[in-house]
Parts: C-alpha cells; sequence; structure tokens
C-alpha cells in the first residue's frame, strides 16, 4: 500500500544524507526528513519536507533511509522495521555483530526488506572488478589489496569515539572488507594492527586487515584517516592464476586541473561521475526492490558479514592475535 | 662507474653465480677503473643453467676453479652472490680471509646461520654490508629528506608492494632448502630495509598470511604472501611481497611503498617510471622502464667504504633486523598466530 510517488522518510541529516537525499528526490520520491538536528537546512537546501517527530515520519511513509550516526542504527532500524517499513541502512548495518543478527531476524519476522547502503559495490572500477572475476577471467583469486584514504572525519565527534563508530575499520574500511568478501568469497580468519595518533582537533588513524578466504585467497585491506587536506583515494590491486587487475583512483582522473585556487582534498566521499553517480544507482536498486521484490546485489545478509569481519578485526587488535571468524557464530 | 681511487687497485672478488644479480655486479665492477675481478663459481650446477666458467666467459671476466683459489688471490672484498643457505659458509671463508663483504639479500636463511654470519664479521675484524640497493635510489633520498625535514609530520603506517615474476631463471630460487622459502624470504626484506632506513624504528611483532595458489605447479613454498608489522615508534606497515606478476608480463615487477604521516602522505614507485605503447600487429603493451641502476650507487658505496676501511650501510645488524621479520613472518603463516620479532 505504497503511496504514489513513493514516500521515503530519510532519518538523519548528517554528511551521508547529502549523497542521498537529491538522489532520492531524482527518482520522484516524496522525501520527508527527520533528525535531531539539521533537517530544516538539509530540505531548504535539496527539497524534501522536515518533519518534527520520528513516529510522525513513520506515519507519513512507505519505506525508511537510515543515514543515522554508527551507534544508532539498532534502535532506529528496528523501529522502523516494527512500524512495517522497508529499511536502507546506511554502512555499517549495525556496530556489533550480536546487533546485526538481531535486526536481520526482525525483519525476517516482520517479512520486511533490509538493506545496508555498502555504496562501493556500485562504484564502477569495483563493478569491473567484481564482473571479471564472475567471468572467471582472473582464474583462482591469489592475492587482493585494497587501500582507503581520506581525511579524518572531524565533522562529528562520534566518529573518532571507536566505541561508538567502531574507529576506521567499521566505519571506512567496512567498505573494502565489504568489497573483498564479495569478490573473493567468505572470510575464515581476520587479523588487525592500527594507530592512532595525532592529537584532538586533528587525529590521525591508519589500520591493516589481513584475511584469508574460505577458498585460500588472501587479502590485505589498508585504511587511512590522515590529516585534513588529504584528498580521497582507493586503490586495489588482485591476482589470480589468470591475470591481475588493478586500479587507482588518483591515476585514474580524467578531469586534472592545476589552478591557483585548489579545491583538492579534504572530500568526505569519493570523487564520482555525477551522470551515473553510485549513490543514485545504489538508492534506485533499493526502491526497485521495495517495488518489484527484485534483488539488489547487497542483502542484509551481507551487511552483518562485513559487520562480522570488522567485529573480528577490532577483537584482533585487542587480542594481538589472528581471530578465527568460523569459531564465532556470527 | 668512477670510485675515488688510489694507487693500487682494489682486487674484488665474487663467490658464487647462483644469484642473478652477480652478472650485474660483474658487469658494474668491470667497467669501474682501478678495480680488478676475479669469480670462482665451483659446481656442481643444475642442467641447463649457464654456471661457472662458460658463465665467466660470456661475461668475459677472469674465473677460477675453486674458493680456495679465489681467496689465495688474496682480495680486497668479496661479493656473495650464492644461494641464500649458503651465505653463511662463504661469508665465514671470505671473513677468514680478511676481506671486506657484500652479502646478497636476504643475510641468511635461519637466526642461526645470521649470528654466525655476525660473529664470523666480528672476529675477523672485517666490514659486512648487504646487497640491499632499492635504498641507493635517489627518489629514496628524496623520501628520507622529506621525512627528516618534518614534512611528513609523525609517521603513522606505511604500504609497501615488492611484486615480480616467479624466478625462474635459477632453480634454487623456488628450492626452499636453498631458498629458505618462497616470496616470503625473497620479497619482504627489500621493503624492511627501506623502512629501516627511512625511520630507524624496532620492528616488534609480525603477522603473515600465505598461499600458493599462484604457480601450483611450480610451488614448493608460498607462492603470495601478505604481512604486517608493528614497530616500536607505533608505526605500522604492510607488504605485499607476491610472486603475482604474471610470467608474460612486459616488465619483471616493481617495489612501492606509500607513507602516511600525521603531516601528509607520500608515495615512490621506485620502478614506475617508463614509457608505455602498443605493438600493432597484436595490441601487446610495451612498456620500457627507464632510470638509474640501484646496483650502481650500492656497488660504489661498498667500495668507497672498502678503500676508506670504514663501515658502510645496511651493515649486519640491518641485515639481522630484516631477517627477523622475515622469519617471524615465516612463523606466522606457518601458525596462524602473531609473532614477536627475535632479537
Amino acid at each position: 500500500m505504497s503511496h504514489q510517488p513513493l514516500r521515503i522518510g530519510l532519518i538523519g541529516a548528517g554528511g551521508i544524507s547529502l549523497n542521498h537525499l537529491p538522489h532520492l528526490i531524482a527518482l520522484g520520491a516524496e522525501v520527508f526528513v527527520f533528525s535531531e538536528q539539521g533537517a530544516p537546512e538539509l530540505v531548504a537546501e535539496f527539497g524534501g519536507t522536515a518533519v518534527d517527530t520520528l513516529d510522525e515520519l513513520l506515519d507519513l511513509v512507505d519505506v525508511v533511509d537510515v543515514v543515522t550516526p554508527t551507534f544508532t542504527h539498532f534502535d532506529v532500524v528496528s523501529k522502523a522495521l516494527a512500524a512495517g517499513k522497508d529499511v536502507i541502512s546506511e554502512k555499517p548495518l549495525t556496530r556489533t555483530p550480536a546487533e546485526a543478527r538481531e535486526l536481520l531476524a526482525r525483519a525476517a519476522a516482520a517479512g520486511r526488506q533490509l538493506y545496508p547502503a555498502h555504496v562501493v559495490r556500485w562504484f564502477p572500477e569495483y563493478v569491473q572488478l567484481k564482473k571479471a572475476v564472475d567471468s572467471g577471467a582472473l582464474g583462482e583469486l591469489a592475492v587482493l589489496r585494497f587501500s582507503r584514504s581520506g581525511a579524518f572525519p572531524t565533522r562529528t565527534p562520534w566518529f573518532a569515539d571507536r566505541s561508538l563508530s567502531g574507529g576506521i575499520i567499521m566505519d571506512q574500511m567496512i567498505h573494502d572488507l565489504d568489497i573483498a568478501r564479495w569478490v573473493a568469497g567468505d572470510v575464515v580468519t581476520v587479523s588487525a594492527v592500527s594507530n592512532r595518533t595525532g592529537d584532538v582537533g586533528a587525529p590521525i588513524e591508519a589500520a591493516h586487515v589481513l584475511l584469508t578466504h574460505a577458498s585460500g585467497a588472501i587479502s590485505h585491506v589498508a585504511g587511512l584517516w590522515g590529516p585534513e587536506h588529504i584528498a580521497f583515494t582507493t586503490e586495489y590491486s588482485v591476482s589470480g592464476t589468470g591475470g591481475t587487475l588493478e586500479h587507482s583512483s588518483a591515476a585514474q582522473r580524467n578531469v586534472l586541473m592545476d589552478l591557483a585556487a585548489s579545491t583538492v582534498g579534504g572530500e568526505a566521499v569519493p570523487d564520482t561521475d555525477p551522470a551515473e553517480d553510485p549513490y543514485f544507482l545504489e538508492l534506485r536498486d533499493f526502491v526497485r526492490a521495495f517495488a518489484d521484490g527484485s534483488t539488489p546485489r547487497v542483502s542484509a545478509a551481507d551487511g552483518a558479514a562485513a559487520v562480522a569481519i570488522a567485529a573480528a578485526a577490532l577483537e584482533s587488535l585487542e587480542t594481538g592475535q589472528p581471530v578465527d571468524l568460523t569459531a564465532k557464530g556470527w | 662507474m668512477s670510485v675515488p681511487t688510489s694507487n693500487c687497485p682494489l682486487r674484488v672478488a665474487v663467490m658464487s653465480f647462483a644469484h642473478t644479480h652477480a652478472q650485474s655486479y660483474v658487469q658494474l665492477l668491470r667497467a669501474t677503473p682501478d678495480v680488478e675481478v676475479l669469480t670462482s663459481d665451483p659446481g656442481p650446477h643444475p642442467d641447463g643453467e649457464l654456471r661457472g666458467a662458460a658463465f665467466a666467459a660470456q661475461l668475459g671476466v677472469d674465473y677460477v676453479d675453486s674458493y680456495d683459489e679465489l681467496l689465495a688471490w688474496r682480495p680486497d672484498a668479496v661479493i656473495v652472490t650464492s644461494e641464500n643457505a649458503r651465505h653463511r659458509e662463504l661469508v665465514e671463508l671470505a671473513a677468514a680471509a680478511g676481506a671486506d663483504i657484500l652479502c646478497e639479500k636476504p643475510l641468511a636463511t635461519s637466526a642461526e646461520d645470521g649470528r654466525a654470519i655476525r660473529d664470523a664479521v666480528a672476529a675477523a675484524g672485517v666490514r659486512l654490508m648487504v646487497a640491499f640497493p632499492v635504498r641507493f635510489a635517489s627518489t629514496f633520498a628524496t623520501l628520507k629528506a622529506t621525512y627528516d625535514a618534518g614534512q611528513l609530520g609523525q609517521l603513522v603506517a606505511v604500504r609497501g608492494s615488492n611484486n615480480g615474476k616467479l624466478p625462474r631463471e635459477r632453480s634454487w630460487f623456488t628450492d626452499p632448502a636453498l631458498s629458505g622459502g618462497g616470496a616470503l624470504v625473497d620479497h619482504v626484506v627489500h621493503i624492511a630495509d627501506l623502512l629501516d632506513a627511512l625511520m630507524g624504528a624496532k620492528p616488534v611483532s609480525v603477522t603473515a598470511v600465505a598461499n600458493s595458489t599462484l604457480h601450483a605447479d611450480r610451488a614448493r613454498a608460498e607462492t603470495a604472501g601478505l604481512v604486517t608489522i608493528t614497530y616500536d615508534n607505533g608505526v605500522i606497515a604492510a607488504i605485499d611481497c607476491s610472486w603475482s606478476r604474471p610470467d608474460t608480463a612486459p616488465t619483471w615487477g616493481g617495489v612501492r611503498i606509500v607513507v602516511a604521516g600525521t603531516a601528509g602522505t607520500a608515495e615512490v614507485d621506485f620502478f614506475g617510471p617508463r614509457v608505455t605503447g602498443l605493438v600493432a600487429a597484436t595490441g601487446a603493451p610495451v612498456e620500457l622502464p627507464y632510470g638509474p641502476d640501484f646496483d650502481e650507487e650500492m656497488l660504489r658505496t661498498f667500495l668507497r667504504a672498502v678503500r676508506a676501511g670504514e663501515q658502510p650501510q645496511p651493515d649486519v645488524a640491518v641485515g639481522l633486523r630484516t631477517l627477523g621479520i622475515v622469519l617471524a613472518a615465516q612463523e606466522s603463516a606457518r601458525t596462524g598466530r602473531t609473532v614477536t620479532v627475535g632479537s
């Protein structure tokens, strides 16, 4: 009993809402926004209607897009499911594996669809990798490397609190942990090292995660939240018995400018081509899935698996030893 | 190659042609004024490999049949380019003969051999340098100057990759009894040496994963490996040491590091610069790498130190620290545990 046009409730008005709201509107949806702060300013810039309470929002809409801080995902998504809504949740699906498992159970019990926004699966360079691997062009995968570097997100304080955000591993590196699993299959062991330094005003965090996949393939995922001026860049290098593929976002920029007033650096998200914006493609697939039951390229179970890998990496940081993910029951 | 000269020529002996770098060193030495070169590569040799007197003849370098004859020539310096597992016996011979030594990397294949090399060199009062050419790249000097000037701030994390083809010119590279293992022992040490030279920190713990999926038909040890290292200054490093460059690739591979500090990042692709193109008939890629030969600056540094009677870097201590990382990585890959680096 969806409205025409579809009514979508956007919950949260922080950084990533800027990459969701315009696309939801572009999809023809009528968007209502609830946020503890920033909703009026957000709709003033992009459109949509701000509402005052979560209950009011849930009464108005057909589906919900949750872009709140990580540590609130479980409660907000639970409320939306309980109200009978299909749900999109920003990644990570939840802060902990137990919460993720519980959300999957609640979605199943409510008969609702739940999709975590692992948007990198819609970035064209990763789509090419996935297609090449699935086609068999790389043969049996042996060794994979992924890297993601950007400025430390200091626009809001919860990112810097590992108990709330899970730090760089759960927030940023979960993108490539998900891609590694998407491309090379289930993960059986996880180890991690990290380094957090800098000062309160200018924190720096980096981590390396090593994965062993059930296939025997091995992956390295590197993450950097660096100083505020650095450009958002990604890389991968994948080798199999049939060949290799690699990509560097810095090497593949197809607009290069050298201007007196530089605007490069400090981006919160990677550079994208607006003609095939990955956030738009992702949200379009989710909205289509809500309408016709089609299967988008990421499931709630995928989101839970990514949370489990990231949680195992965090456990490895604590224990100083690799973690056997298969023994976790996550 | 020019090196400061003195009245008498420097006698440099090359022990073994097992390592393919022997060819590069001999060619550079022969082009160096006031350096006399004598070589020896006693057999038996594997079938089908050009070794011994025949290889010396091809290089156009003087040759004797035994190490006894070679050392009886009283060389000032010896370059050890044997199989990795034979470094110890040749270093012990060279040290006992009173020669300074340039030893191919890795220093050894076991902690016991590494300590024996250190002790033999110390007992003989000779100097040993480990052949890590990449730190002699001018691009590394640029990176180090940038770091030393504080422009990177405090170092935080490093990503390194040293990927190449599975070595095929010499069969011992894939015989663990002679090479000491697979990709881990072959390719971890170069980046470990660069980090040693860059920041002088001590490695604390090592975690490694490995497999032998690539070249499974030839693999008697790991052909792919990923290693993470923590250092006592807090820096975390990751190294991909895999032999993941396909046999059919137009060039051998490379060494690349990305260094992140509190004030910014720096990336050096040591063998990166190249002219690229396509063959019209097949569409095959053309890659023409260019840039200086790092071996030349490394040899120049070694010979200068021998003449001056000074200890060159990287010394035996660097060799032992980088070997310690390799041995810890091998143990980690074998046991699935994170391993503390031995002293």
